[in-house]
């Protein structure tokens, strides 16, 4: 033994003793090796005591070695890289780790909360419920924020996270999940057959219990054989081994979630991610997660130095650490003698040996007591394990207490699906149900195999059957054999003679009384004990503790266990951060943007963005001075009004039709007609959905015989694609008509006022005719601009002005701004955002997306007519449903307020004067609202019942959040030029 | 006739990135034209392509090789592929890549230029199967994926098309508007693998 710095090292062990790394726990520093957990590293400095319990606070040690640990909770790392509830069994020691314990108010060593453990008869199971009943308004204000404030584990670092997460997709014929000597040995035989083999392991040592044990492989010490394993797996182009990830979810379709943790391990993350969340595509998954030990409930069974027996040997064989001085242990099966016999072989002196069976034949190692038929009462140790009592009334000295309840098979992961374990009374435990998750196959322990030589059996068996049935032929050689270990187990749960609390779950501070309370007030069910007692809800789901609450209950009500049944697991099988979750996710890398063909050029100019979807568009452009975005709008509209404006529109969705029926295609697509539009010319079209309702509106251009382009408003670009695709395949395939988005493909810019024909004259090539006989309104044509650069020109207005619409390949769309400003410099020219555009649409009239909102048709929005009923097309026949055609339907109309100087709000209701803004009184509602600056005031678009026969009618528009009601009259909803003069100059 | 000059610009303006075992590099010289069969006309078009091209349209998943312009053709749908090709043919102003595919196979087929509206990379090197790994949900071993094969799917939420074109190297399509998203999803997978 060690006695230095490390009073509790022995000799032997998987640590590297060369090289001591330092590390901190609650600002005392201890050395420890490469190869040390946390855990091990502290037990190796004698450090027994870790943290406080959940509840009680009382003070807990180290329990188990692996995952499932329920105490040792501490907080990793310091400042904003902080993190709570981190298992110290499972966390590799580096160079400079910094931990301290959590959950307690003062030292770990005197606890303050610690008083909770002196009035525990009044914090039973329930005592929530029954104690904050009343006043009832205490809760909220008083109760919760003592109760939690008191409660809890860790905290949470206050500061952003300063560490990267990513994710990642993998795809195996084969997951192997664990990599202990189940895992090990099928991964062997799927990975000789030639499958392409994922082996991943929450440990970063694979070997599971083959680590914590002296079993020999093939004739070779464990540890050695996995050494060779991993090697032959390491040097197979067809294996990936995947050390620090834990497989925690099993997910549809054979998808299972894991979790890598990259760079937990280092003291720096050297800014790489530091986990990595994988989705798992596997065809077959092979479960090998082992098994879980379960304790024994005894009086005071929680004191720091109780530890699970296979902790103690794992702590023994695999760091090289004792966990006591003079450790006993307590044993229902034949597990336990070979905890004893491992102690005795490194020198730990075993003081005692205590099995519940009366009949076992092993022998105890030499100044044991062998203590038969027997049980542990009682212990005693504040801070630590200092004795235990026996039944038989004698006191024995042991500073741990090695417990053995028997194995639970890891059936986690089978659950994931809604699987339900079955009781095995030979193994006086839970294993896999017949319905597991699509492809999962379990092997060895953790499918009730216990043994070693067994476990290899089993898992090189099914590994072969997997890869035969993966249609992988290649011979996979014989399993590795080992002989079977002695397993007999009587099933003992609790010792009834206790007289002081034992607990069952240490995580949630769950005792044997509180069962039977639970028991006692009726909470019967597997289900009703959980969230009556909390067992089982903690960050470790129960692992160690579930099947003892459930056997007492069964006691309790007489039945078995099988009758009892058992609560089941779900995702994840240990925490998984948030962090981890939301990968990359965050800030701007939440979701792509779109960028505009003229982005770079709005941002020179200091435009404010907007983001509609993806897409970031101007929303006007400041000019100095200017200090209220109105200022800028209304200047770019009277600009536009008066001269001209650009604005880039290329967000609106194009789709490119072609086909020899693509005009009979259309006509079906849109409500109105489009069979005999002329080539060169442009239409107006309504598309309904199959229900009547307006779906989205646009222009569509016949630029040949066989050849439309379409364009969509923003918001619907990819549903209208998406609806025509399947309108084309699955409604009319025999319609030779092809689709192909184009939005990308071409920037595109509205040219809008009586000045816009001038601008475009010094753009367009020589021999493109402008002139109102050779291009009128509604006309469409392939031209050339900038010498040469091929171009589509449309006659088409949102604005009301007379305006064009020039597209060019998007590669000169920010350009094409450019050149646009400069010939425009003449005529005064100004670029205009999408605010100044809707403004211009409200006063023209122009419904946009928030008319079309799924909730109006074409009748609503004035265009009733439109919908032609010489030919069928979507949502024609089921747009006359009489409901849509009410004498009282909505109309959309246009309001202005009675007092000009008012403000209207978009959203305000309309009901009729001196009556109560009511849904009974309600008769229709506000969806487009600007300040019109050619108008001088406000104006608004809504819908109102038999709009189109009460212009003139004063009604009030309501807006019940800001508490105000803004009389208003109703007029045409053209308020600007309402014959359309300007616009077919 | 204008004076006016419009100056064309790559979407990520020729920009690579080169990182240990991976470079990322934007395709500058290639052109995109989609080709759609007409209904009943796949045999005429396979007759032109054959004649023009020396080979025959893809099928779905599948890239086949065009005897000039280093063409590739991307099969992505029943009815629908991909022609990628070097442009050097087109003039830089106003070249229609469209046209030129006409003119190569007549009128068998509706074509597209779709050359603008896609962003164009190239991903190679030993590790960039590892970097892809973060943000491609589609199997990319060499058993699954091998030379001249082609797959849609989303990368980082951006419709992407693949190709691979040899092995450990990619061709990566995705839209052009969110180029900038885009390069910045490979550039973080490759930092975060190199």
């Amino acid at each position: 033994m060690d006695n230095s710095s490390q009073p509790q090292r022995l000799t032997g062990g998987m640590v590297d003793r060369k090289q001591a790394l330092e590390f901190q726990f609650n600002g005392k520093s201890f050395t420890g090796h490469p190869g040390d957990t946390l855990a091990s590293a502290l037990l190796a400095n004698g450090q027994r005591l870790v943290g406080r319990s959940f509840k009680y606070h009382r003070p807990r040690g180290i329990f188990t070695s692996g995952s499932e640990e329920p105490n040792a909770l501490v907080q990793f790392r310091s400042g904003a890289s902080h993190e709570p509830n981190t298992r110290a069994t499972t966390t590799e020691l580096y160079d400079g780790l910094t931990a301290t314990s959590q959950n307690h108010r003062g030292s770990l060593n005197f606890d303050l909360m610690a008083v909770n453990d002196y009035i525990s008869p009044m914090l039973s199971a329930g005592f929530y419920y029954k104690t904050f009943m009343w006043p009832k308004a205490f809760w909220e204000k008083v109760y919760e924020p003592i109760i939690r404030n008191a409660a809890g584990l860790g905290r949470l670092a206050s500061e952003p996270d300063p560490d990267t997460y990513d994710k990642g997709f993998l795809h195996c014929d084969v997951l192997i999940i664990g990599g202990g000597p189940a895992g090990l040995s099928a991964a062997l035989t799927a990975a000789r057959s030639g499958a392409r083999v994922i082996l991943g392991d929450e440990d970063f040592e694979f070997g599971g219990r083959l680590l914590a044990e002296t079993y020999e492989v093939d004739g070779k010490l464990g540890s050695e054989w996995v050494a060779n394993a991993i090697t032959e797996l390491s040097a197979m182009d067809n294996v990936r081994i995947m050390r620090r990830t834990t497989i925690y979810g099993a997910y549809d379709h054979g998808i299972y979630g894991a979790l890598e943790r990259k760079t937990d391990h280092l003291a720096s993350s050297g800014g790489k991610p530091r986990q990595v969340l994988w989705r798992i595509y596997s065809k077959r998954a092979i479960l090998c997660a082992g098994s879980i030990e379960r304790s024994i409930a005894f009086g005071n069974n929680d004191r720091p130095g109780v530890m699970l027996a296979g902790a103690v040997r794992s702590y023994v064989n695999r760091w090289a650490v004792t966990p006591g001085k003079k450790v006993a242990v307590f044993t229902n099966n034949d597990d336990g003698w070979r905890t004893a016999k491992d102690l005795a072989d490194k020198g730990v002196d075993v003081t005692a040996i205590i099995d519940t069976r009366r009949d076992t034949s092993f022998e105890a190692p030499r100044d044991t007591k062998r203590v038969l038929g027997a049980h542990v009462v009682n212990t005693t140790g504040r801070l630590g394990l200092q004795s235990i009592t026996l039944s038989d009334g004698q006191t024995i000295l042991a500073d741990c207490l090695a417990v053995s309840g028997g194995w639970n098979p890891n059936v986690h992961l089978t659950c994931h699906q809604r699987g339900r374990p079955v009781w095995s009374d030979t193994l006086a435990a839970f294993t896999p149900g017949s319905e597991l998750p699509t492809g999962m196959i379990v092997a060895g322990a953790a499918n009730g195999t216990l043994t070693l030589g067994q476990t290899l059996r089993e898992a090189h068996e099914v590994a072969a059957t997997v890869a035969l049935d993966l249609g992988h032929i290649r011979s996979t050689g014989s399993p590795s054999t080992a002989d079977d270990e002695p397993s007999a187990i009587t099933a003992f749960w609790h010792v009834g003679e206790s007289r002081n609390r034992a607990w069952v779950d240490l995580q949630n501070d769950v005792t044997t009384k509180d069962v039977k309370q639970s028991h006692q007030e009726g909470f019967r069910s597997v289900e009703h004990l959980k969230r009556y007692t909390t067992l089982g809800m903690a960050t470790d789901q129960g692992k160690t503790a579930n099947l003892l609450g459930l056997a007492i209950m069964a006691e309790c009500t007489d039945q078995s266990i099988a009758d009892t049944g058992t609560t089941i697991f779900r995702p994840p099988y240990t925490p998984v951060p948030i962090g981890a979750l939301g990968g990359r996710a965050r800030g701007k890398d939440f979701r792509p943007t779109r960028l505009t063909p003229s982005h770079e050029w709005a941002k020179a100019q200091g435009a404010i963005f907007i983001e509609t979807g993806a897409w970031l568009r101007a929303q006007w452009f400041p000019k100095s001075g200017e200090t209220h975005w109105r200022q800028s709008v209304d200047r770019e509209v009277i600009q536009t009004r008066q001269s001209v404006g650009v604005c880039d529109v290329t967000t609106l969705g194009k789709i490119d039709v072609q086909g020899r029926d693509a005009a009979e295609f259309l006509n079906k697509i849109y409500a109105n007609a489009f069979g005999k539009l002329q080539v060169g010319r442009v239409r107006y079209g309504l598309m309904l959905r199959e229900d009547g309702i307006a779906m989205d509106d646009g222009t569509t251009a016949r630029m040949s015989e066989h050849h439309f382009v379409m364009t969509t408003t923003t918001a619907n670009a990819v549903p209208v694609f998406r609806h025509m695709e399947f309108c084309r395949q699955c409604l009319w395939p025999d319609l030779d008509v092809h689709l192909i988005s184009t939005t990308e493909q071409w920037a595109q810019f509205a040219i809008a006022g009586p000045n816009s024909r001038k601008l475009l004259e010094h753009v367009v090539d020589d021999g493109v005719d402008l002139s109102n006989e050779a291009f009128p309104f509604m006309g469409c044509a392939e031209i050339t601009v900038c010498g040469g650069v091929r171009a589509r020109l449309f006659r088409i207005s949102f604005s009301g002005e007379l305006a064009f619409e020039i597209a060019v390949p998007a590669r000169y769309g920010n350009s094409m701004m450019d050149v646009l400003m400069t010939a425009g410099k003449p005529y005064n020219v100004v670029p205009y955002g999408t605010e100044a555009l809707g403004v211009m649409r409200i006063e023209k009239g122009h419904a946009a997306g928030n008319e079309l909102s799924g909730q109006t048709t074409a009748r609503d929005l004035g265009m009733g007519r439109m919908v032609s009923k010489k030919k069928d097309s979507i949502g024609s026949t089921l747009s006359e449903r009489p409901e849509l055609n009410r004498d009282d339907g909505y109309t959309l109309v246009g309001f202005v307020p009675v007092d000009r100087s008012k403000k209207l709000t978009s959203g305000a209701h309309f009901v009729a004067k001196n009556v109560a803004p009511t849904t009974a009184n309600d008769q229709g509602y506000m969806t487009s609202v600007a300040f019109s600056p050619s108008l001088g005031h406000s104006i608004g678009l809504g819908f109102i019942e038999r709009g189109a026969d009460r212009t003139g009618d004063i009604v009030q528009a309501v807006n019940l959040l800001a508490n105000e009601a803004v009389d208003v009259e109703v007029v045409s909803p053209h308020f600007y030029d309402p014959q359309g003069g300007r616009l077919r100059d | 006739m204008t004076e006016l000059i419009l100056k064309s610009q790559l979407p990520l303006d020729g920009r690579s990135l080169n990182y240990p075992g991976i470079t990322i590099e934007e395709i500058t010289d290639q052109s995109l034209v989609s080709i759609a069969v007409p209904i009943d006309g796949a045999a005429e078009l396979n007759a032109a392509l054959q004649s023009a091209y020396g080979t025959e349209r893809p099928a779905v998943g599948k890239c086949t090789n065009g005897s000039m312009d280093n063409a590739i053709f991307l099969g992505l749908s029943q009815d629908q592929f991909f022609i990628m090709f070097d442009d050097a043919k087109l003039n830089d102003k106003g070249g229609d890549p469209a046209a030129l595919i006409r003119d190569s196979i007549g009128h068998a087929a509706y074509v597209v230029d779709q050359s603008d509206g896609w962003v164009m990379t190239r991903v190679s090197g030993d590790s960039c199967r590892a970097a892809l790994e973060r943000i491609c949900p589609i199997d990319l071993h060499p058993a699954m994926f091998s030379t001249g094969n082609v797959a849609r799917t989303v990368m980082e939420h951006l419709a992407t098309i693949i190709v691979c074109q040899a092995p450990d190297t990619y061709i990566l399509l995705s839209p052009r508007s969110s180029a900038n998203s885009f390069l910045h999803a490979l550039d973080t997978s490759a930092k975060n693998v190199a």
